[in-house]
């Protein structure tokens, strides 16, 4: 369906009734915040700095309460319905693939929870960033996998896709307010899309990588890839397929609550075992073993790599660790 | 300065027997972006540069490295790491020397004087970045950008990191090797990050940093790249006891910044870099300048510029204020 931009503060204000939340500016660096009535957010940004896998995984989430000395738990309410308006196509498929994870051996209730409340609208990207290499790794700047719904920027309107029934609703309750799409629009989609994959400059080749990062374990090249590393949590926690979690328990006075929480393999604490010795003892292997995840463990796990391409590591990593040149490395080593 | 005689002078000290590696600059892999090199032979010297996109302060690296328990036999590798600085680098191995956090015997210090860095956001913003790596230079005064073989002359004041703004050290306060010529200090600039939050009542200071704060995910980019939180059992990572909860939300991110910028007190010495890496830009600077400042007009001590001093916040002399004891 089209929606022509006339009518973009009508097709937003439909929306209320569930809690909203879109990329917003405020002078600073793009996130995800709550739109209050009345309030019409603009979607021209490139991407979020922290991306929307909060949605469906939150930073903390609390997975019961209860009074210390007693056995009785409190499970959390679980019942607000979200939209998230304007998700990139990266970032819903880093969704989709983290959710093999959380489906894998038992069925998250948390995540699988989140995400039968959560609507995700995503938003086409017609000028993909300069470290943006999602083609390499399956996606593309228009793919509609793990939303609901994808809307394309047609310049003075809007393409919708209803993905999912849930996408289809949002289309149900604003149909008054959309045109049936013709064949200008279709050719028009094709035009955008297709400009918009030529604008991707850097690109990564995974052929073979999953299979022969194993056989490169002793290899020099992870010594000068992490050489910089300083051991913070940006390219993780940034990532929008980065998933580790711990879990913790927190007390204020008789009251507790178990919470999961980020965590990320390149904070030493990670993976330390309680008689001290630290398995992955440096940022070598810390760094290894983050490339092996994502393109070689998740890989041979769930047929998909753990990377959509999104860039946010190498944009945001203080000391240009970069994840495309890490592979052009590996590929090199292979 | 001579990029020549940069990287000649980096190969002679790099072939040194008592010297393990250089920690310096080197071109990153794309756009206007700097990558710390480690440098261990005259091919890793020849890419070495020195220019107005190094902000990045290396001395983090000192202390950042780590030691791997020596196998039972053999012997630890005593040699010395250089080091490339600038004035306020330098600052912080100085403040290191003072916390006998580092020896001196343990590191050649390379001193570059730094004629001021560009910002990277700043630069960002008004010359978006390419793909292709752009060359910036001092040039008379201001920087020069070659992108893509076109010139652009950019007046200093446009692109001035506000750190440099604010810096009364651009020549290395000690160093073992100074290349090029010192320069001459400039007029400083007025700090208006901290006059912006000194000039809100509490309530609005209050809800400024509760902003600030709120948007943290505690990936710890600004303790990391400090060179001066070096402490190896951080609080940060204590499980037990949990001084501060893992939960991300604003009573625990407030813990952490508060702990975070107190520790610096009387240590920070300005390079900015916690501003600099910070992926949700929360202005940390403006929280360590505050602190700095109170330091000198209370104490008059300003850390990282004698080696010779004691330590700010490990010494005690009877005339000290004490009007903030209740």
């Amino acid at each position: 369906m089209l929606l022509n931009k006339d009518k973009w503060p009508e097709f937003v204000g439909r929306l209320a009734g569930k809690k909203l939340l879109a990329p917003q500016s405020g002078g600073d660096a793009v996130r995800f915040a709550p739109v209050s009535d009345g309030e019409v957010p603009m979607l021209d940004f490139k991407n979020t700095r922290v991306p929307p896998k909060q949605a469906l995984f939150p930073q903390t989430e609390t997975m019961y309460r209860f009074q210390l000395g007693t056995e009785e738990i409190e499970l959390p309410q679980l019942d607000e319905e979200t939209i998230w308006l304007g998700v990139r196509p990266c970032d819903a498929r880093a969704m989709a693939i983290v959710e093999k994870l959380f489906r894998w051996d038992i069925d998250d209730p948390y995540y699988l929870k989140r995400r039968e409340l959560t609507t995700l609208v995503g938003l086409a990207c017609n000028e993909p960033g300069l470290n943006c290499f999602c083609p390499s790794v399956g996606g593309g700047p228009a793919s509609t996998e793990g939303l609901d719904l994808l809307m394309i920027d047609l310049d003075d309107r809007y393409l919708l896709e209803a993905i999912t029934p849930k996408g289809e609703a949002l289309l149900d309750v604003t149909g008054d307010l959309l045109d049936e799409v013709k064949a200008d629009a279709v050719k028009e989609k094709e035009k955008v899309v297709s400009a918009a994959e030529k604008k991707i400059k850097r690109t990564v080749d995974t052929e073979g990588v999953s299979a022969g990062l194993p056989g490169l374990w002793e290899d020099p090249l992870w010594r000068r890839v992490s050489a910089a590393c300083l051991g913070c949590g940006t390219c993780t926690y940034l990532c929008p397929t980065c998933h580790c979690f711990d879990i913790q328990d927190e007390t204020e006075g008789f009251e507790a609550r178990r919470c999961r929480m980020w965590d990320s393999c390149m904070f030493e604490e990670y993976t330390v075992h309680t008689s001290g010795h630290n398995p992955r003892p440096t940022r070598r292997e810390r760094t290894r073993n983050r490339i092996n995840h994502k393109y070689s463990y998740y890989v041979d796990k769930f047929a998909v790599t753990a990377c959509v391409g999104c860039g946010r590591c190498v944009n945001l990593c203080p000391v240009n660790i970069d994840i495309i040149e890490i592979l052009r490395q590996v590929k090199e080593a292979l | 300065m001579n990029l020549g005689q940069l990287r000649k002078i980096a190969a002679e000290v790099v072939a040194r027997e008592d010297v393990k590696y250089l920690i310096g600059w080197k071109q990153g892999s794309y756009g206007y972006r700097i990558a710390p090199g480690f440098v261990e032979d005259a091919a890793g010297a020849a890419e070495l540069i020195f220019s107005p996109l190094c902000t990045a302060n290396l001395a983090t690296y000192l202390t950042l490295v780590e030691k791997l328990p020596v196998p039972r036999g053999q012997e630890a590798d005593k040699r010395k790491v250089a080091l490339m600085v600038k004035g306020c680098d330098s600052r912080a191995v100085t403040q290191l020397l003072v916390e006998k956090g580092i020896h001196r015997d343990e590191v050649v210090v390379i001193g570059c004087p730094c004629p001021g860095m560009v910002d990277p956001a700043l630069l960002t913003e008004k010359y978006p970045e390419t793909e292709e790596t752009v060359e910036v230079k001092w040039s008379g005064d201001g920087f020069l950008l070659n992108r893509s073989g076109e010139e652009i002359k950019v007046p200093r004041d446009e692109l001035l990191a506000e750190k440099c703004r604010l810096c009364r050290y651009p020549n290395p306060v000690i160093s073992d090797i100074l290349l090029g010529e010192a320069v001459e200090p400039w007029e400083l600039a007025e700090d208006n990050g901290v006059a912006e939050v000194e000039g809100k009542d509490v309530g609005g200071r209050w809800d400024y940093w509760e902003e600030q704060f709120a948007k943290c995910v505690r990936c710890y980019s600004c303790r990391n790249v400090c060179p001066l939180c070096y402490c190896q059992d951080c609080i940060l990572d204590r499980l037990n006891p949990t001084w501060v909860n893992r939960a991300v939300n604003f009573s625990e991110n407030t813990s952490f910044h508060i702990a975070r910028a107190f520790h610096l007190a009387g240590r920070c010495i300005g390079c900015g870099e916690c501003e600099r890496v910070c992926p949700v830009n929360i202005p940390l600077g403006r929280l360590n300048r505050k602190l700095a400042r109170e330091v000198r007009d209370k104490y008059g001590f300003e850390p990282g510029v004698d080696p010779e001093a004691e330590p700010f916040q490990a010494s005690f002399k009877p005339d000290d204020p004490g009007d903030f004891i209740l």
